[in-house]
């Protein structure tokens, strides 16, 4: 079993703008924004789980990525 | 190499891996304006590699590359350590040297650029750890400075060895007790941007890779600057978290408390007048288009 993060599409506020987890994400290509659901959008092959993103989208108070087990 | 090399022959485009695919079609290769504000909407030129879950030298990578001004142009010379797990995964040409030989090879390899596409602009970036740059390729790095060689050195300063178990290195900080020194650092963390400067470098920048747009500046500087003026600078606080103990969520906030006023990363920048008057004069600041949402608030 292994972690990944999973977006909350009603959560979140990529349509505003926010790009937090994009930009801070370790890994390449792996946080997209999703252009049709204007929403973040995880590529769990290659998400390594380290949350970093969680920590951010909920520093910004918007608490829209959870993480899930595989 | 160009774009027009990298496409994808009609008849094999389905047997292509989607990742090529996607390079192809959705990299940001030839844009003028390019920067970390694509990155979430266009290819990276940066594949899976085996950095450690939430490892900063990783998200460094990511801005760096998302901010070269001339990627297809570009040839970047790596160093052993952890960055080298990560250079046969990116989309550039790129050479890897021997453990702390990076600048003199740079410097070969400009001057043979220079010679052999005198009607180009090509641009060489090395990118090295901070053992291989200021342990043990020292020499090769001031000598490459003293020379006045044009290509950008970035050192991936993560204050130890982090490839080979933590050991001990000039840009440790004093006191430091890694896993493989356990006696603790007795002398201070070398000043080498101050040595940068007195060694010839026309650009030199001390931050963490905490803030995308200034990441992006300092290398947008670094890589013009060196282009034609002269040896550029640049080190990168990517904290090894594995080393120092921090959970893998945690490299960003180190990165942000090490950068404060006073911090040993507090954000420094020096630039020679000459290399003042280039850019003013030939690479004018962008104006961005789109008001850049966000940044403010991560500032
Ligand atoms: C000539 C040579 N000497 C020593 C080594 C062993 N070695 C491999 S990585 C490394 C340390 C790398 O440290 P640094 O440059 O700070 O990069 P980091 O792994 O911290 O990113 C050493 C000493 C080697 N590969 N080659
Ligand atoms: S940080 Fe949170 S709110 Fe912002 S884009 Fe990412 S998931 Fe959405
Ligand atoms: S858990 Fe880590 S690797 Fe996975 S999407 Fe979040 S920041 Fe990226
Ligand atoms: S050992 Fe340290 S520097 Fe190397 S990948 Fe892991 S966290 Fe990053
Ligand atoms: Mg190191």
């Amino acid at each position: 079993m292994y972690a990944v993060a999973e977006v909350l599409d009603e959560s979140c506020v990529a349509h505003k703008g926010c790009r937090l987890c994009i930009m801070y994400c370790p890994e390449a290509n792996t946080i997209m924004f999703d252009p049709e659901k204007k929403v973040a959008v995880v590529n769990e092959y290659s998400c390594k789980g380290c949350e970093l993103c969680v920590v951010v989208c909920n520093a910004a108070k918007h608490q829209a990525i959870k993480m899930a087990s595989r | 190499m160009d774009k027009e090399k990298i496409k994808i022959n009609p008849e094999f485009y389905d047997i292509m891996p989607v990742e090529y695919q996607e390079l192809v079609e959705n990299a940001t290769y030839g844009k003028e304006d390019r920067g970390w504000k694509d990155v979430g909407s266009s290819k990276e030129l940066i594949e899976e590699h085996s950095l450690c879950a939430g490892c900063p030298e990783s998200i460094a990578f990511r801005h760096i590359l998302a901010s070269l001004p001339n990627p297809e142009e570009t040839v970047m010379v790596g160093s052993t350590g952890c960055t080298s797990l990560v250079f046969p995964h990116i989309a550039l040409h790129n050479i890897h040297s021997l453990f702390g030989n990076q600048n003199a090879v740079a410097s070969g390899l400009k001057r043979a650029l220079a010679y052999r596409f005198p009607d180009k602009i090509k641009d060489v970036v090395v990118l090295a750890g901070d053992g291989a740059t200021v342990d043990i390729g020292l020499d090769m790095t001031l000598q490459s400075w003293f020379r006045q060689e044009k290509f950008a050195t970035i050192c991936f300063d993560n204050e130890l060895y982090a490839n080979t178990g933590g050991q001990e290195s000039g840009l440790m900080q004093k006191g430091f007790v890694g896993k493989m020194a356990p006696a603790g650092k007795q002398f201070e963390k070398v000043d080498m941007p101050g040595l940068a400067k007195t060694s010839g470098c026309h650009y030199v920048a001390m931050l963490t890779s905490s803030k995308p747009n200034r990441v992006e500046k300092v290398i947008r500087n670094a890589v013009l600057i060196a282009r034609e003026i002269g040896p550029t600078y640049v080190q990168i606080y990517t904290p090894c978290i594995l080393e120092i103990g921090k959970q893998m969520m945690e490299g960003l906030q180190e990165m942000r408390d090490s950068e404060g006023p006073g911090q040993r990363f507090e954000y420094q920048e020096f630039i020679t007048d000459e290399a003042k008057a280039y850019m003013e004069a030939k690479h004018p600041k962008k104006k961005r288009k789109k008001k850049r949402v966000e940044e403010k608030k991560v500032d």
